[in-house]
């Protein structure tokens, strides 16, 4: 369990790490906060011949409230973002779930940008970043475009990132009054990846008819998933828990998960709708309380 | 581990029988510049790329051997491969049935070994891996198909 | 005063060069010009090898060497035996013992094929890829049943079978308890594998001195004193040319019993060969395929019964995987064979059992050594019977007890020992009415029903086991009075983590009647004592623990009587107390055992003729019979039944281990078995695929439960003394793990009545819940579940 023998590079600007992965890059990897690169490498599975270490760019690390909401450094320590009432505020559903990724020790290195990069079809955060369209900014020598989290999630590990590009920072937009979010998971032991999980975010008018939902799922398939479909039941309804139930069961429709060791596909899918019937409520009762306000 | 399932080409089954048995076609359905070539009856020979997200891509040697033919309407795949972090050992079955409107229904059952340090830590994932290069492989084929067809017209 | 230690609560010894970095481990050991191992595995489970190419490897700077069987000539010997099969009539046994690397065939994924030494572990693990191996698939020896079948692929042709052993055992006549029964239940159980996961993995490290002509090999084994001589024997040395330190170890469970490892053979051999100091360290990687595991096995058993719930007979037939190699004979099944029949008086017993070759990773004891495995049939054939009798669970159990009248109790069958299942000694009853006291039994059900309307599923599990300990054949112990005044013990056993420092020093302090602090003990190093055998069987404390009593009962003797001589008065006259000798009646005529010590060794005169030079012993102790422990566990889960999750509210722990010598270290032992045991009931197992590769070899897809998933378990003690040892002693370090997975079933099913499921494998995940509730919920639509 030694990684195979790589150059390393530890630039201080992101001109400086632009131009290091404009040299070298699909023969290159960008270290984060390295809670699944480095096992990656301990195993030998992933053999980059140049690690970029982002640790020492300080730029990538920042959490700040703008005009439309919340703007993050990728280089944000999950840890870090879970604890900052910016987030509390700004991103109730991130400070929600981030308690669910990993464990302390994890999120102390874990960096909110490496994790949306790492794009693992089991992470909260991806999914999250999802639920609420969030923007992310990449960056390469030749310049700089922003991507709706939409577009940036592929497939199974994929991401809009080309391999010179850079996720530098992330764009949060702020919730609409009579918004609501709730996050649930399932997982074997705390800390594990999950065996299926759901992220939503609602919103309800004044008249506690729901004008806007985004729903997403974990773990049950190549990668984030917006549960379309089931956002469709929701909005124009005065959601009830026959609408929940519906709109659940279009989850479990909308979905072909894997199954592995731990999970057989149909219980992933019954979690995923499980969880489905669980967050809603919550996420309504939130917005609810929140379009009353 | 099992992969299974059905896909549809819109052409007819002569066709893509033929572009199945074609390695420059199957080079192409394969994942990562594959090279195949035949090197007997029904036999071939090559190597193909793969990695998956952090995982590096390296070259996976790669020998496939089809049995049991009865064209145009089922053959049985040998697969045999390794690469530097396992191997994959079994056999896909595959039967074509023509269809209306001039498409063929392809069913797929794979039965497959996967071993080597793959198999002892990637067992989340070898399930959607499998999936995801056997839907891109398929897609690539019909891709190859409408060409061919479009030429042929 | 005389000091009182045995029994008390005295601090660890150990933990403060535990917890400040400063405790040696065998991976600490540094040595200049050190070079490094990295094994080539085979990542087929069977396989033909038609050839190992390493030339390329040996051309990498940095690469020392690079050795394959060949290489090892006249060195390449399969293991020893390490139990040969117990005399039972009928037996059959095929010996097939673990070879160090492999020639012509591999067995498993994971046996060695090639060894890279190397300046570092960096390169030697990029050797690894240089190496070429010609392998021919075989089909993989994985499911036990179709092991047996006509034309299955043998692991070992020469056998002509895959079966390694059979063993019958019978106690009585089950036939006749069977005619004469009121009600017969007969199920399958599934027990599955999992890994032991200690925190260190194996480290071997070894170097070979050309001048002392000697070899020091440090080895986390837990034992050390076997270890010398196998390899004295096996590299051609007298043993005293050998020594084998087990520093600190990070955990033992049983694996580190097994020996030799081929990496324990090949990196003391490699050292000599190229004259360096050679280090290997196993990686976790490695250990989930390198490294021994346990517990699969399938029973089909069934109980006679009286309608009111006495049992009449039991009788099982059982298939044991052994993996592909056997060297730890049939300890396992054997005591799965005598453990099922537990605290039970069961007049009618018949057992027979078949071990399997599979082309998995070979199986030797960990942590309840298949005494998990009869406890499981048996409790869950309790709890059954009790079901369809409409008895309560705790109720069918006192009524078959073994009173206390009964002891010492034999049941005719051989124990891991040789010796007949015996049970010295046992008072079972209190400890189940303690437990069930302590769990709230009585209001339990009340409370069930009234959480059950809120839409929460709540169950209790309540059983009941033995534990055969302390079995011999013998340890030693030597017991130093130093001139500082300090005492020293020394024994063979090597220990990893359980508290032997503090147990022995407290053993010895009380005997001598000097402060606990101011004895020192030094085990697991051949150097300081060469006689012994090792740690396993819960027999430490008890075997070593007599010993050690045994030789401070010796010093205590000569204190006495050198006291007596050295202070002109009769031996009855001599007080010891505090670390000093007196006269009784005149304290002032006094002398500090130190200064006794040196008197003891005098510079002039001459030693007196029958008397020794100081104040020093060695003793053995070597019981006749182990000594039975016993306990009961309860349990309190909650089970979310859509999402088929199990949270464990309460563990409740009452345990007889004869009597304690620190009720702390007992509940250390008792607290990490839970843990274990709850591990091997939710979350631990093996998942190996049809072609015997292992789907889960690291602690991502492995999944031991954290401190999260374990409550802390409430704990009593009840103290039936063992009769086999002076200090009343029986082992406990296995104990936690034994009867966990039979009380989570017991209590999973509680919590989910009404749904009419039925557990019968271990371990259970939720998965296999959800399986278990659709099937139900299929079976009895108007099952509907109130949680939302």
């Amino acid at each position: 369990m030694k990684p195979a023998p790589f150059e390393y590079h530890r630039p201080t600007t992101v001109e400086e790490a632009v131009d290091l992965l404009g040299r070298h890059g699909y023969d290159a990897k960008l270290l984060a906060g390295g809670q699944s690169l480095i096992p990656t490498m301990n195993f030998r599975l992933a053999q980059p011949a140049v690690l970029i270490d982002l640790n020492r760019v300080e730029e990538l690390d920042f959490l700040r409230e703008e005009e439309g909401g919340i703007r993050m450094g990728a280089m944000t320590r999950q840890r870090a973002a879970e604890r900052s009432g910016l987030v509390g505020r700004g991103a109730p559903l991130l400070a929600e779930t981030l308690p669910w990724v990993a464990h302390p020790q994890i999120r102390n290195r874990g960096t909110i940008g490496g994790s949306i990069a790492h794009a693992d079809p089991a992470a909260e955060i991806p999914a999250v970043m999802l639920a609420l369209d969030a923007r992310f900014t990449l960056r390469s020598s030749g310049g700089t475009r922003a991507v709706p989290a939409e577009e940036f999630f592929t497939g199974l590990f994929g991401t809009s990132l080309e391999p010179e590009e850079i996720l530098t920072e992330i764009e949060i937009p702020r919730p609409a009054p009579g918004s609501g979010w709730a996050f649930a998971e399932v997982s074997r032991r705390h800390g594990d990846y999950a065996l299926a999980g759901v992220a939503a975010a609602v919103v309800l008018d004044g008249s506690g008819r729901c004008s806007g939902a985004r729903i997403t799922l974990l773990s049950v398939g190549e990668g984030p998933a917006l549960a379309t479909e089931a956002a469709g039941v929701l909005v124009g309804t005065e959601p009830s828990e026959d609408v929940v139930r519906a709109a659940a069961e279009a989850v479990g429709r909308g979905i072909d998960p894997p199954a592995d060791i731990h999970a057989t596909a149909e219980y992933r899918r019954h979690l995923a709708e499980v969880l489905t019937r669980r967050v809603l409520p919550r996420a309504l009762e939130r917005a609810r309380a929140s379009a009353g306000a | 581990m099992i992969v299974e399932g059905e896909y549809t080409f819109s052409g007819p089954r002569d066709v893509v029988w033929e572009l199945l048995q074609d390695p420059e076609v199957l080079s192409k359905a394969m994942p990562g510049a594959a090279r195949l070539a035949l090197v007997g009856d029904g036999a071939y020979e090559g190597s193909i790329r793969v990695g998956v997200g952090p995982v590096t891509a390296a070259e996976w040697k790669l020998a496939v051997t089809l049995q049991d033919r009865d064209p145009p309407a089922h053959y049985v795949m040998q697969v045999d491969s390794k690469g530097p972090i396992g191997f994959t050992r079994g056999s896909a079955s595959v039967d074509l049935a023509e269809t209306d409107g001039g498409c063929t229904l392809m069913r797929y059952r794979a039965d497959l070994q996967v071993g080597g340090k793959v198999a002892g830590i990637g067992q989340r994932l070898i399930d959607q891996v499998a999936k995801m290069m056997t839907h891109r492989g398929l897609d690539a084929l019909s891709n190859e198909l409408r060409a061919r067809l479009a030429e042929e017209a | 005063m005389t000091r009182r230690y045995v029994g008390e609560r005295v601090a660890r010894n150990e933990d403060r060069r535990l917890l400040t970095g400063r405790a040696m481990f065998v991976d600490d050991v540094q040595l200049p010009g050190m070079l490094h191992v990295a094994f080539l595995r085979s990542d087929h489970a069977h396989a033909l090898l038609r050839g190992v190419d390493v030339s390329a490897a040996l051309e990498r700077p940095g690469v020392v060497a690079v050795f394959t069987a060949d290489d090892l000539g006249d060195y390449w010997q399969p293991g020893p035996l390490l139990v040969p099969p117990p005399p039972v009539e009928g037996i059959v046994f095929h010996e097939a013992t673990q070879v160090p690397l492999a020639k012509d065939k591999v067995r498993h994924v994971g046996e060695p094929v090639a060894m890279v030494v190397a300046e570092s572990r960096y390169v030697a693990e990029d050797a690894l890829a240089d190496i070429v191996v010609d392998y021919e698939p075989l089909d993989a020896v994985v499911d036990l049943e179709a092991a047996l079948a006509p034309d299955a692929p043998l692991v070992h042709e020469r056998f002509g079978t895959n079966m390694a052993a059979f063993v019958a055992q019978r106690h009585g006549d089950y036939d006749r308890a069977r005619a004469a029964a009121d009600m017969v239940i007969s199920r399958r159980f599934l027990y599955d594998r999992g890994a032991a996961a200690a925190m260190e993995n194996r480290v071997v490290a070894a170097q070979w001195d050309p001048l002392a002509e000697d070899l020091t090999v440090w080895d986390t084994t837990q034992a050390p004193i076997p270890i010398r001589n196998g390899l004295a024997r096996m590299l051609g040395l007298m043993e005293s040319q050998v020594r084998v330190v087990a520093p600190f170890v990070g955990g033992g469970f049983g694996p580190k019993i097994m020996m030799f490892y081929p990496e324990e053979v090949l990196v003391p051999w490699a050292a000599m060969r190229l004259g360096r100091p050679v280090k290997w360290t196993e990686d976790r990687q490695e250990n989930f395929f390198a490294t021994s595991q346990e517990r699969g096995q399938v029973h089909d058993a069934e109980m006679a019964l009286t309608r009111d719930g006495r049992i009449l007979g039991v009788r099982d037939f059982f298939l044991h995987d052994c993996g592909a190699y056997d060297p730890y004979g049939l300890t396992i099944p054997i005591n799965s064979q005598c453990t099922l029949l537990g605290p039970y008086d069961v007049p009618h017993y018949y057992s027979e059992f078949r071990a399997v070759f599979t082309n998995k990773t070979i199986v030797t004891p960990v942590r309840g050594a298949g005494r998990q495995h009869g406890v499981f049939v048996m409790e869950r054939l309790l709890d059954i019977a009790a079901r369809e009798l409409g008895l309560d669970p705790v109720e069918i159990r006192r009524r078959n007890y073994l009173s206390p009248e009964l002891f010492p109790h034999n049941f005719d069958i051989l124990y891991q020992d040789f010796a007949p299942l015996y049970y010295d000694s046992g008072n079972y009853l209190p400890a189940l009415e303690t437990a069930t006291e302590m769990i709230g039994y009585e209001g339990f059900r009340e409370e069930q029903r009234r959480l059950r309307e809120e839409g929460r599923y709540v169950g209790v599990g309540v059983v009941s086991y033995i534990e055969g300990t302390g079995i011999g054949p013998y340890e030693g112990a030597r017991v130093t009075v130093d001139p500082s005044g300090r005492v020293r013990v020394a024994t063979g056993l090597g220990t990893q983590g359980q508290g032997h420092y503090t147990a022995f020093a407290q053993i010895v302090a009380e005997a001598l009647d000097v402060d606990v602090e101011r004895v020192s003990v030094v085990t697991g190093d051949t150097r300081e004592f060469g006689w012994g055998t090792g740690t396993f069987a819960s027999r430490g404390a008890v075997v070593a623990g007599s010993a050690c009593h045994a030789a401070a009962v010796a010093v205590r003797g000569k204190i006495l009587a050198m006291a007596a001589r050295v202070l002109g008065a009769a031996e009855e006259q001599i007080d010891l107390a505090d670390g000093r000798v007196s006269v009784r009646g005149i304290p002032e005529r006094f002398m500090t055992l130190g200064e006794l010590a040196r008197h003891a060794n005098p510079l002039r005169g001459a030693v007196k003729p029958g008397t020794e030079p100081g104040l020093e012993a060695t003793a053995y102790f070597g019981p006749d019979h182990g000594s039975t422990a016993s306990g009961v566990h309860a349990m309190i889960v909650e089970v979310d039944p859509e999402t088929a999750m199990v949270e464990i509210l309460r563990y409740v722990v009452v345990h007889d281990c004869g009597r304690l010598i620190n009720p702390q270290l007992v509940e250390g032992q008792v607290q990490g078995g839970v843990a274990h045991g709850i591990g091997n009931s939710f979350y631990e197992k093996l998942h190996f695929d049809e072609s015997g590769q292992l789907l889960n070899a690291s602690f991502m897809d492995y999944l031991l439960p954290t401190a999260m998933d374990v409550p802390r378990v409430e704990m009593a003690h009840m103290e039936t003394p063992a009769p086999m040892n002076p200090l009343g002693l029986k082992g406990v370090g296995e104990a936690g793990a034994i009867p966990a997975g039979a009380a989570f079933a017991q209590a999973v099913e509680d919590a989910l009545s009404g749904y009419g499921l039925e557990i019968t494998e271990i371990p259970l995940s939720p998965s296999q819940l959800f399986e278990l509730l659709q099937v139900a919920r299929a079976a009895s639509p108007q099952i509907q579940e109130t949680a939302g």
